[in-house]
């Protein structure tokens, strides 16, 4: 404690303050002034006010040289606002930075390791080409710097001059450099230059060869991995992720070097350690009862009481993990509860794991996660309870015994009653997949057609395409069970233009299939409407090769096997990943792509923008150049756009993305023809329930009923549809 | 691996921000504010992560301001991401006390100087406040001082990154003290007639350690006893089952990352070099079935257009000698109920109508004791139908218990050891129990 009028004269003058104060105008002529003061805190001030005014996008570029005069000082924070303002307008006016390259330099030898820092972090971020050559001996020699503070970041700056000159980066030899920092001491610089290398791996695969680098150094890495930051744990499971054990002695060593982070309470350590330990499991021989599976199972259950976003990812990878080893959490259903103040979309994923969960031969589990489901069918948020009730029915087919589904259905019927339109749809989806499970129960048919017969304006009820589609198809499957059945196909038939293309291909089968109990007219006119009004190219096809069977001599048979014909026994409503599909995503746990359940078949390689780059000429002319930038634009005090390089950004980007579309737009047409022409030549199958078993399964389906009904004709059918196209 | 950092707004409008890398074009955070409010208007399904034209935002919400990170790269580790944005909200709530709008306009200088530390090209670096408050100061340094004493300018401290990097040596006290704090927070689902559908302990153990030097410290539990030890007191019936449990729970220990992890893997010994100050040192959980601390018993008759009876009584099942303190109940009523009318014994009820409930408070509520209160309020003569279908919330109970863990975890010993000081130093040792964030009954 210095005494104490020291200390009051210390207050003094740090609350008196002589020098001008800058106003928060943030005027450029003001902050021109500031900037140039005699007083060094005025000076820091107008720093300070105008990194502010950037902050809040204002283009304060013109004030460039000015801000550069305070790069000089001793004072560190002054040194980093102005490190941060060049930084920020390397951004967008690359050819500013120039002014300041020798000042980089300078400071690169700095004794103080921030400084160094700094200056190599932000020179290696400046897009002009001439500095980059400047970079070559600071980088080199920060690279070897006693500091690990500094070397930590020169490994990372290497990077960022693989992204901005390749050429140079190769020349200049850094990557050597970078390769050897695997071998430092320093777990920090080991873990930047792995995640380094990983970048440039991902520039262009090329150039380093990371697969043989990891394997090296997998010693190493496992060495390292108890003594570092957490964020350095992560690159560091990352990487060994990547790496395929030679046998399966070393994949069990891998796997019990690292199981102590699934006790790390950084929940993204935990994920990359899972991640690491699902690659490895394959190769060693474990059981679904041994001590691996617990530990993982009880870290997934732990990533349950993270925030809600982890959450989120951890359930959906936790669906990935479950395909493969659907025996993990078994024990855990509990966890998976709703909890009410959980946001909606972990709610949504949390139904989801609960259904793949349970256990199908445990009747209690079943029972218990029914009473559950029923709970949340009769909550308020309508997307939850919709999905609450598709994972009644979900439920119940999985678990399959009539007295289980029985339960379901009388759940379903007690939501119906509570009169509530928003769930009528889903309870009609819900109800038509139970009856399509179990075809042959009557009673439930009889039970299920009562209530939907008893709604007297279902298009009223029901508003999206997929239910109506149901409840269409219901009419044509039970037509016994309506006895209002021509009212209410002539409900549909009225609106036939206003409905999508599953319901229009519905009412189009529905009514073919009943037109012996139906009035002529009502064929006829759905045969008009769907060939000559309708939109749905699709429908159209359809309907014009049912009016050529029906209008043939000897149609009555094969109209009669038409009309037999009904839609596979649905097995499971719950989709499942195809085995290719399921290997990848495991290889890509915790990764975007795993939320998306779309993995990268091929890593794109980015487009490196050198275009960007300020290239070939000469530094004095550059310097010119700035200045007569600066020079105009401070002469018309307009803010002027350097506005080539975003234009060419832009332009760049759009072009892409064009043939991205492009060739999309090709294969959904392909797609498309596939559709058609393979409805055409089957005619049985109501395309309507396709989304519920998942295409390719629907597609296959299609390709095995060849069509009994019109062999003859099938060729002729061909024919024409070729040539409708 | 996000490419750039954004502070946004309640709208999704930027505030402040920090490109680490220039694969993303300048105008893609524009699209966030729209992207929001499209998904707002569609549904109320609102995914922590969004896409548009091949750009990730992936975002976190922390009282009113958005922090959105943006990549292009599918392969960016989303978990990562995540982790990192709530690693600044911790870091920022060390500088900044409240982490808001105004609080981030007002300090752009500092939250610059720290995105720039905490990440770099889209790696995170340091997060480790205690060590970054070294070399990063909010308080900008003295011109004259930082001229005088160049040697001290700030620089990162040497342990920044080394293989302790969350302290630094050459902490002194005058007198050497560690306080342990054991919080335990019960999560339970009861249905109205006193089933218990989930429950959840959820354990910390928390550290504030003001110990001079480099000191080790050794953490003893009743690390076997635990679990076995419940069984005795509470129900014998499911020894068996609760058994099979034991280590399933003792796995899902979580430690803070200063303790070493290889020797708990392998020694089942807690061990570790304590940051200074405040910290976490570990958590963890357990799903053994456990009563009701506090327990509600809700009586609730709607007798629709006129009015709404509520009886609630509560019960303290706790020992005798344990009192739970800052008990709230909060029970919630129709939304369009209004005119209430109460008769209590103990505490303080009163009725919340933005939350559309009625609170009652019990300051202080000793084992064993019952209270009750009763409620009536009126309900408006028309009423919607879907009005039933909207009254599904449960009601929430809080509370604390001082001196008491529900677990019966209890610490046998905490060994300090300074190898090089050989001071005397005192552990301090506090138990509490409080309810988590989800303590509710079902109401039917």
């Amino acid at each position: 404690m210095p005494p104490l009028d020291k200390r009051i004269k210390k207050f003094l003058k740090n609350s008196i303050r002589i020098a001008p104060k800058i106003s928060d105008k943030g005027e450029l002529a003001e902050l021109r002034t500031g900037l140039v003061s005699q007083y060094p805190q005025t000076r820091k001030d107008a720093i300070k006010k105008t990194i502010q005014q950037m902050t809040v996008g204002k283009d304060v570029s013109t004030l460039f040289p000015d801000v550069l005069k305070n790069m000089a000082t001793n004072d560190i924070e002054q040194k980093k606002l102005v490190y941060l303002y060049v930084m920020n307008y390397a951004e967008t006016h690359p050819e500013l930075c120039i002014l300041a390259v020798n000042t980089f330099v300078t400071d690169a030898q700095d004794p103080n390791p921030l400084i160094r820092c700094m200056a190599i972090r932000t020179m290696s971020m400046i897009r002009v080409e001439k500095i980059l050559e400047y970079i070559e001996i600071p980088l080199r020699r920060t690279l070897q710097d006693d500091n690990p503070y500094v070397r930590k970041t020169a490994v990372i700056c290497v990077a960022k001059l693989f992204q901005l000159n390749k050429e140079l980066c190769i020349e200049l030899g850094v990557l050597e450099d970078l390769k050897s920092s695997l071998d430092d001491e320093n777990p920090m610089v080991v873990a930047n230059a792995t995640a380094s290398l990983a970048e440039i791996n991902d520039m262009d695969p090329s150039i380093v060869d990371l697969k043989s680098l990891i394997q090296l150094h997998v010693k190493q890495f496992l060495a390292v991995l108890n003594e570092c930051t957490e964020w350095a744990r992560i690159t560091i499971l990352g990487a060994l992720s990547e790496y395929s054990a030679r046998d399966g002695l070393e994949a069990q060593d891998i796997i019990d070097r690292v199981t102590a982070h699934l006790q790390h309470v950084n929940p993204a350590v935990v994920l990359a350690t899972i991640k690491v330990v699902i690659k490895n499991l394959p190769q060693t021989d474990f059981n679904p009862n041994s001590l691996i599976m617990k530990k993982l199972s009880s870290a997934l259950v732990s990533l349950m009481s993270s925030p809600p976003e982890m959450q989120y990812v951890a359930l959906k990878n936790i669906r990935i993990i479950l395909e493969k080893y659907p025996e993990i959490l078994s024990k855990e259903l509990r966890i998976f509860y709703i909890k009410f103040n959980d946001p909606l979309y972990v709610k949504l994923e949390k139904i989801d794991i609960l259904i793949r969960l349970v256990d199908k031969g445990n009747l209690k589990q079943c029972s218990l996660l029914l009473t559950e489901l029923k709970e949340y069918s009769m909550e308020f948020e309508p997307e939850f309870v919709s999905r609450a009730i598709q994972g009644l029915s979900q439920l119940g087919i999985k678990f399959s015994g009539e007295k289980f589904l029985q339960k379901v259905l009388d759940i379903l019927i007690e939501l119906i009653d509570r009169d509530q339109n928003s769930i009528k749809d889903d309870c009609c989806i819900a109800m038509c997949n139970i009856l399509r499970h179990l075809p042959e129960n009557t009673d439930m048919a009889s039970q299920i057609c009562s209530i939907l017969n008893a709604w007297e304006s279902p298009d009223e009820y029901l508003r999206t395409d997929v239910a109506k589609c149901n409840y269409v198809w219901l009419l044509g499957q039970y037509p016994e069970n309506f006895p209002s059945l021509k009212a209410k196909v002539n409900i549909f038939l009225e609106l036939f233009n206003q409905e999508e293309s599953l319901t229009q291909t519905s009412i189009l089968i529905t009514v073919v299939r009943l037109h012996s109990k139906l009035p002529g007219s009502t064929l006829q006119s759905v045969l008009e409407k769907a060939t000559k009004e309708t939109t749905e190219l699709d429908v159209r096809d359809m309907a014009i090769m049912y009016w050529r069977c029906l209008s043939m001599d000897d149609s009555e048979e094969l109209v009669e096997e038409l009309c037999k014909i009904i839609p596979p026994h649905l097995e499971t409503t719950i989709d499942q990943f195809s085995p290719d599909l399921l290997e990848k995503l495991l290889l890509e746990l915790g990764t975007i792509s795993s939320i998306y359940f779309k993995p990268q078949a091929n890593r794109r390689t980015r487009d490196v923008s050198y275009e960007n780059v300020v290239k070939g000429k000469e530094i004095n002319e550059l310097q010119d150049l700035a200045k007569n930038e600066l020079a105009s634009k401070a002469n018309e005090e307009v803010l002027l756009d350097f506005g080539d390089d975003d234009e060419e950004d832009e332009d760049e980007l759009d072009g892409d993305n064009l043939t991205s579309v492009r060739t999309n737009k090709k294969y959904s047409a392909l797609d498309d023809l596939d559709d058609l022409f393979n409805f055409g030549t089957t005619t049985g199958k109501p395309k309507s329930f396709k989304d519920d078993i998942g295409i390719s399964q629907g597609i296959n389906e299609l390709n095995l009923r060849p069509s009994v009904d019109s062999n003859s004709r099938s060729q002729s059918n061909t024919q024409e549809l070729l040539d409708l196209f | 691996m996000a490419s750039a950092i954004y502070f946004c707004d309640i709208k999704g409008r930027p505030l402040l921000s920090r490109k680490y890398r220039d694969d993303i074009p300048l105008t893609a955070i524009d699209k966030f504010a729209s992207l929001l409010a499209d998904l707002e208007e569609e549904s109320s399904v609102i995914p922590p992560c969004l896409t548009y034209n091949n750009t990730q935002y992936l975002f976190i919400q922390h009282s009113d301001i958005y922090l959105v990170a943006i990549t292009n790269l599918l392969r960016t580790n989303i978990a990562e991401v995540f982790a990192f944005l709530y690693k600044i909200i911790d870091v920022l709530g060390d500088y900044l006390k409240t982490v808001e709008e105004e609080s981030i306009r007002d300090n752009y200088v500092i939250i610059y100087e720290l995105l720039d530390e905490l990440m770099d090209y889209g790696i995170p670096q340091i997060t480790e406040t205690k060590m970054l408050k070294q070399y990063i100061t909010q308080k900008s340094f003295k011109l004259v001082k930082a001229a005088k004493k160049k040697q001290n300018a700030a620089r990162p401290p040497s342990a920044l990154t080394d293989s302790v990097s969350w302290r630094s040596e050459g902490i002194k006290y005058k007198k050497n003290e560690a306080f342990l704090d054991i919080v335990e927070s019960i999560n339970m689902l009861m249905t109205q007639k006193g089933q218990i559908l989930r429950s959840e302990i959820l354990g910390v153990v928390k550290i504030k350690s003001r110990l001079s030097g480099m000191p080790d410290l050794k953490l003893g539990i009743n690390d076997k006893g635990i679990f076995s030890k419940q069984l005795t007191e509470d129900d014998t019936n499911n020894n068996a089952t609760s058994k099979k449990q034991n280590k399933i729970e003792l796995e899902d220990l979580k430690f803070h990352q200063c303790v070493r992890l290889s020797k708990f893997e392998t020694e089942k010994i807690i061990t570790f070099i304590p940051p200074d100050g405040d910290f976490e040192l570990m958590n963890y959980r357990l799903s053994t079935s456990i009563k009701p601390l506090i327990w509600c018993d809700m009586n609730v008759q709607v007798h629709s257009n006129s009015r709404i009876e509520i009886h609630c009584r509560a019960k303290a099942q706790i020992k005798k000698k344990s009192t739970a303190t800052n008990v709230e109940i909060l029970i919630p009523v129709p939304e369009d109920a209004d005119t209430p009318n109460f008769k209590y014994s103990h505490g303080s009820i009163k009725w919340v109508p933005e939350k559309s409930a009625i609170l009652w408070k019990i300051r202080s509520f000793p084992g064993g004791k019952e209270y009750s209160m009763a409620a009536e309020l009126c309900l408006p003569s028309t009423s919607s139908k879907s009005e039933e279908v909207q009254n599904k919330k449960p009601v929430q109970v809080k509370f604390q218990i001082p001196y008491f863990t529900t677990s019966g975890i209890q610490v046998r010993y905490l060994k300090i050891n300074e190898p090089k000081l050989q001071y005397k130093s005192y552990p301090w040792v506090r138990y509490i129990t409080q309810s988590g964030d989800d303590y509710t009954i079902r109401l039917i």
